[in-house]
């Protein structure tokens, strides 16, 4: 996992982080001490890394965004998807591809929807096209857009848009078949 | 049968008879014809402003999405340097969730001095493909691709742009060039579509 961060701090790990210590964010607002919090910022490598820890299971990529309306809506079923199928090889990541400067509103909106899966920011600077080609060649960039890896680490579907929670069953169930 | 019913037949069989593509035009081919009205109630017709400028800018924007609002000025200072050049530019609202009046306050907001269409029931973007705001498709005079993607690689910080891909494009096309790059991308707001 990459702890080096943009945000000044550093977390060993996002379990860690969500029992850390009452947060106040730079804009003074609040945010509970067990509210999840970002597991750092990662350029295109650093994505693949992270799929890489999680070599053996199902893991479901996901690409959101606190301005990305069916973003918003589209989350807490995948945070009810993680819970579900947690204990059967499946492994969520979350992707903020938020501004940086809308760290607070990240952080806010994962203390409102209390994911137990890691989120991390894609790390402001670069170009973004390097960063979509190396997730997907065929994505335009359009928010929400996930991908779902196979035990194998392979890229084995992408869902672009708003999904349902029976899609993404639909995605990690078919990938979990022997 | 009275007009009302002859009109509403009509829309409904061009409705069957246009498929919506799940892909826009590839560079090079043909861009889709469509014609609208323009928000200040003149007809707007693409092969019309193909056969009179030097391009056609195609800009699919939004008044609410904060990715397109990030480009809002340079959108505007875009259109007005290249509008001197021979270039049109049009704004096109495909977003079902934003209203014909919020698109004109939002240009007026902002300064925009470009043509503005809204488009019902997101044909026009359905024929492009267009995904997301903001989204840019230059047409040649010959009704041709010749771009599509972004306006520049950094959509936070407007002092710090690396690559200027739309201007790129069309200084390229001014010189009669072929565009170097000519299809990029960049996060975005999905378009609301009906």
């Amino acid at each position: 996992m990459n702890t080096n961060s943009d945000f000044g701090f550093r977390i060993p790990n996002w379990r860690a982080a969500v029992f850390a210590a009452l947060l106040v964010l730079p804009n003074g607002t609040a945010v509970a001490a067990d509210a999840p919090r970002l597991a750092g910022d990662l350029d295109a490598k650093g994505l693949a890394d992270a799929v890489a820890k999680d070599h053996g299971k199902v893991v479901v990529v996901n690409f959101w965004a606190t301005w990305c309306v069916p973003c918003r809506e589209e989350y807490s079923d995948l945070v009810r998807l993680e819970k579900a199928y947690r204990g059967r090889g499946v492994a969520v990541l979350g992707v903020s591809i938020d501004f940086s400067k809308d760290l607070p509103k990240v952080e806010k909106f994962l203390a409102a929807n209390h994911p137990e899966f890691p989120n991390y920011m894609k790390r402001s600077g670069g170009d973004d096209q390097d960063f979509i080609d190396a997730v997907d060649p065929k994505w335009g960039g359009e928010l929400p857009f996930t991908v779902v890896y196979a035990r194998d680490g392979k890229k084995a579907r992408v869902l672009s848009g708003k999904q349902t929670y029976a899609d993404f069953e639909r995605a990690v169930t078919d990938l979990l078949k022997p | 049968m009275n007009a009302s019913r002859a009109l509403f037949s009509l829309l409904v069989t061009v409705a069957l008879a246009a498929p919506v593509l799940a892909d826009g035009p590839a560079i090079g081919a043909p861009a889709p014809a469509f014609d609208l009205k323009t928000l200040d109630g003149k007809p707007f017709s693409l092969a019309d402003a193909e056969k009179s400028n030097k391009a056609v800018v195609l800009m699919f924007i939004a008044t609410k999405c904060p990715v397109s609002n990030a480009y809002n000025d340079r959108m505007r200072d875009i259109a007005n340097e290249y509008g001197k050049k021979g270039i049109l530019f049009v704004g096109i609202n495909s977003n079902s969730t934003e209203t014909e009046s919020e698109v004109k306050a939002h240009a007026q907001e902002h300064g925009f001095g470009f043509t503005l269409v809204k488009d019902p029931a997101n044909k026009v973007a359905d024929l492009y493909g267009a995904q997301h705001t903001p989204e840019i498709f230059i047409v040649g005079p010959d009704g041709k691709l010749l771009y599509h993607g972004r306006i520049d690689e950094n959509q936070e910080q407007p002092t710090k742009v690396a690559s200027p891909d739309l201007k790129n494009a069309l200084n390229e096309i001014l010189a009669g060039q072929p565009v170097a790059k000519a299809e990029t991308k960049a996060f975005g707001c999905s378009i609301k579509r009906v």
